[in-house]
């Protein structure tokens, strides 16, 4: 009952009197203001495409109740008993509506779910969880550190725990002349909140952002993700109005100059890998944003900033290697009973952090325009050989900006591309990642002929003495260094730094009593594999340049591991 | 509506993109390093500059070239221009397509690959004949069949723009093999086994980068090898023919008469399968062969004595 109220109606903080943004605020600050706007502007643009056309708008009303009463007969729960009389008395009359009825109904559904998309915007809550809360999360994972913590004389845990990298004053300064849309790799459901931390340590405005309506269902993220700007999207949804909703919602934000962020991978690396496939559904909305503030002659660039978040230990490591083993990636789109749902793996998760220096590092990549250029230091656009450039040509045909959706689709997979090769360079290679990429390895090696499924039932049968892991840590450490001096990829401060020892014993402490079982354990001077799906989450992040950092009397083992990202 | 275009390059194909346009009354720029007289309305340049003003492209150079002109494309195109090339090859051990190439040394990005069993004399002079074109821009193809298309010429369309790419590069290699084979005399069954089992084999390699198998069996692979081996006179025909005859690697491509890439294609194709785990028979003989590194009927025994498997 609680899940489903804070679901429905998630909490707002009372308004004794309006918030009045100043100049000086973010854009985001003026959005409860626009709010209303916001809605109107979706509800009227996604209704005028329909009711032009009255073949389009019966198809759109029965595929709106359609699904609606198949989601809701699985569904069986409140919403349904409310709901469901609703959507079979439609369907039936649907037929019998005259044109004005039928825009009356189609108006009705699309406010309703327009509204329930919208987000929120509350400036208090803002404030108070850029003082409060990383303060509090730290104190509450770290006892000893409350009144360093609550005083504030030194780096908070999240900021001990959290590294940002990128060019950051090109972004502060890009933020004020057009719309940023973050778009980062997806790895736990903790990214929007760590990324949000980042924008806050970096002096970047908060962003918007879609979550998963399964989020909402605890009440403290509830709150926070819902008055921070959030617009709740329902995965349980498959009407095709919705899906225009969310697409113009997000659209419609990025042309008023709102800061955006959206995943492309659409959902978390299952296998652990750095995206490749991402779903282009949002990255199309910000491309059309941009053609469709060219057309109206309102110069307000878009921008993309590549970012990759890159964790040391992954909170819910386990549940989604076993969900991408069990090639269950796709059906499982909603997993609502992961570690992110279990408040004692967050406490156990954040007390291994925070011990750990630069356990997460967030790395804002270069910014580009829509077309994939770079941008100089005043926002122009700019070829590979530094001439700038007016992005407004990419949407023109003879001379003048049109729209043209095929077109957009078709920059939009483009974009789609660039972005993946930016994921791969920008991609910081953490020290678990690295151990567990050369301990896979020597398994492979040690089991030729053997197929991926096979080899993940080697538990505790593959050891190597300590010596030896360290030899071939140092010789695939200096190769990645050598790549990263080639920009092919980055790696973190400790893989550069630590001695093979220092980064070995520092992969193990990270796991050492995180997940349930442990990707390896110590048996006096020997390292044996005791989970090889647990190693194979973390080493494939390193599946792209497997081959550039293998010993030559492993470069078989290295190409098939390789192979395992042919197709990814 | 006449339409504004630039040719960049002068060879055959250039010339004949050039004389398509113009006869379908469009105004055409030829730009190349050397200079040069083209008949009729057709302007010709040696400044890259000129190129700025043109809103369709035709990049029509060598692939070993392509990489160069690319580079000064991009001193003087924005994203107003939209850019097709036909090169049928592909650049170094990376096995980078021309249109990878040209958005690494460009800003354009409406970019498509024309190929498939076109040959720039049909073109030139307007006999019927096909042609596809691999773009994910349905603007660029409209353009495009308003530049050159007509009564004359077919143009079909893809998205598949890594496919056609792959597919046209590799008809080369596989030209060269199967113009070898007549040369020496096989039958017409052996010669149609060599031929499928080569397609299936290359698109093999090119799904594994990106391709899709269908675009290997249609006008840029399959339909494209058909033409070649009727006897379009290629040059890599000519190379074939010429290993047959018992010329070494380094003087068939003289005899050629033009710089065929096939076989440096087919090696660098090779060593990605070999990478990857996948089986190339049929190219990795031909390449040893045509090398010199094992005799004609060590070929033969080392293709027939393999285990024969479902289609």
């Amino acid at each position: 009952m609680l899940k489903r109220f804070l679901s429905e109606r998630p909490l707002r903080l009372p308004h004794l009197k309006p918030y009045v943004p100043r100049a000086s605020d973010p854009a985001i600050f003026w959005f409860n203001s626009e709010r209303d706007d916001v809605v109107a502007e979706v509800v009227n643009r996604i209704c005028a495409a329909h009711e032009t056309d009255r073949a389009r708008l019966e198809v759109a009303l029965n595929d709106a109740a359609f699904h609606e009463i198949r989601r809701l007969e699985r569904q069986r729960d409140e919403e349904a008993r409310d709901r469901l009389g609703y959507w079979r008395s439609m369907i039936r009359r649907i037929g019998k509506m005259d044109d004005i009825e039928q825009r009356r109904v189609l108006h009705t559904i699309v406010t309703d779910m327009t509204r329930d998309v919208a987000g929120n915007f509350d400036p208090r809550v803002y404030r108070f969880s850029r003082r409060a809360v990383p303060r509090l999360i730290g104190a509450v994972m770290e006892p000893r550190s409350l009144t360093k913590d609550l005083i504030g004389t030194e780096q908070n845990s999240i900021e001990r725990i959290l590294k940002v990298q990128g060019d950051l004053d090109h972004l502060r300064h890009l933020q004020n002349e057009g719309s940023l849309v973050y778009v980062p790799t997806h790895s736990s459901n903790l990214d929007s909140i760590v990324l949000s931390q980042a924008l806050e340590m970096s002096g970047l405005p908060p962003v918007v952002y879609g979550a998963g309506k399964n989020l909402f269902t605890n009440p403290i993220i509830s709150f926070f993700m819902h008055n921070l700007g959030a617009y709740r999207i329902d995965r349980r949804i498959h009407v095709g109005l919705y899906k225009n909703i969310l697409k113009l919602y997000s659209q419609v934000m990025i042309e008023r100059g709102y800061h955006s962020l959206f995943f492309p991978g659409g959902t978390r690396s299952r296998s652990g890998m750095i995206e490749r496939r991402l779903k282009l559904g949002l990255l199309g909305s910000a491309v059309e944003a941009f053609t469709t503030n060219r057309v109206r002659r309102v110069d307000r660039p878009v921008w993309f900033v590549p970012t990759t978040i890159n964790y040391a230990l992954v909170l819910e490591a386990e549940t989604l290697i076993k969900d991408w083993l069990m090639e269950e990636g796709q059906a499982r789109y909603i997993i609502e009973d992961d570690e992110f749902s279990r408040i004692d793996r967050w406490f156990a998760f954040f007390r291994k952090m925070v011990g750990m220096r630069g356990a997460c590092i967030i790395r804002f990549g270069e910014p580009i325009d829509p077309f994939g250029n770079r941008i100089d230091g005043r926002g122009q656009s700019m070829t590979p050989t530094g001439r700038t450039i007016d992005p407004g040509g990419y949407v023109e045909r003879r001379g003048k900006p049109v729209i043209d959706p095929v077109r957009d689709a078709a920059y939009t997979r483009e974009l789609g591309d660039v972005l993946a090769n930016r994921y791969e360079q920008d991609t910081v290679l953490m020290s678990t990642q690295v151990v567990a990429h050369v301990l896979f390895r020597d398994l492979v090696a040690s089991s030729p002929g053997m197929d991926l499924f096979a080899r993940l039932r080697l538990r505790g049968e593959i050891a190597l003495d300590r010596e030896t892991l360290c030899r071939k840590l140092g010789e695939a450490r200096d190769r990645l260094c050598a790549l990263e001096a080639r920009g092919r990829v980055r790696t973190s401060d400790v893989v550069k730094e630590d001695t093979p020892s220092e980064l070995l014993d520092r992969a193990l402490s990270f796991w050492s009593g995180y997940h349930d079982s442990s990707a390896v354990t110590l048996e006096a001077d020997r390292i044996v594999i005791s989970d090889p799906s647990l190693l194979l989450y973390y080493q494939n992040r390193l599946v792209p340049f497997a081959e550039d950092i293998a010993d030559p009397d492993q470069l078989r083992a290295a190409c098939e591991i390789q192979n395992l990202g042919v197709h990814r | 509506m006449s339409l504004r275009i630039g040719v960049v390059g002068a060879g055959g194909f250039g010339r004949a993109i050039a004389q398509a346009s113009a006869r379908n009354g469009h105004e055409v720029l030829v730009w190349s390093r050397k200079d040069r007289e083209l008949p009729g309305s057709i302007r010709t340049s040696t400044d890259i500059q000129d190129i700025q003003s043109r809103e369709l492209i035709f990049l029509a150079v060598p692939a070993r070239h392509a990489a160069e002109a690319a580079g000064q494309l991009g001193t003087v195109v924005d994203g107003r221009h939209l850019m097709v090339h036909i090169s049928r090859g592909l650049v170094g051990a990376e096995l980078k397509t021309i249109t990878q190439v040209v958005r690494e040394k460009t800003v354009c990005r409406r970019l498509g690959a024309l190929a498939g069993p076109l040959l720039a004399d049909a073109l030139a002079e307007g006999r019927p004949s096909g042609a596809i074109l691999g773009t994910r821009f349905p603007e660029l193809t409209r353009l495009v069949r308003e530049a050159i298309g007509g009564s004359g010429l077919r143009i079909y369309e893809t998205t598949d723009v890594v496919g056609v790419e792959l597919a046209s590069a590799t008809v080369g290699f596989l030209t060269v093999m199967l113009a070898y084979a007549q040369e020496v005399g096989v039958d017409p069954s052996t010669l149609a086994v060599l031929a499928t089992r080569g397609i299936v084999e290359v698109s093999r390699i090119g799904q594994t980068l990106g391709a899709k198998e269908s675009t290997f069996m249609g006008l840029a692979g399959l339909g494209d090898l058909i033409a070649a081996v009727a006897g379009d006179q290629r040059p890599e025909s000519r190379l074939g023919r010429a290993l047959a005859k018992g010329v070494d690697l380094t003087n068939a491509i003289g005899e050629a008469g033009a710089y065929v890439e096939g076989i440096e294609v087919a090696s660098h194709l090779i060593e990605h399968a070999r990478r990857l785990g996948l089986e190339t028979p049929i190219s990795s003989t031909f390449v040893a062969l045509s090398e010199g590194r094992i005799s004609r009927e060590d070929a033969i025994e080392a293709l027939m004595e393999r285990d024969v498997g479902k289609e």
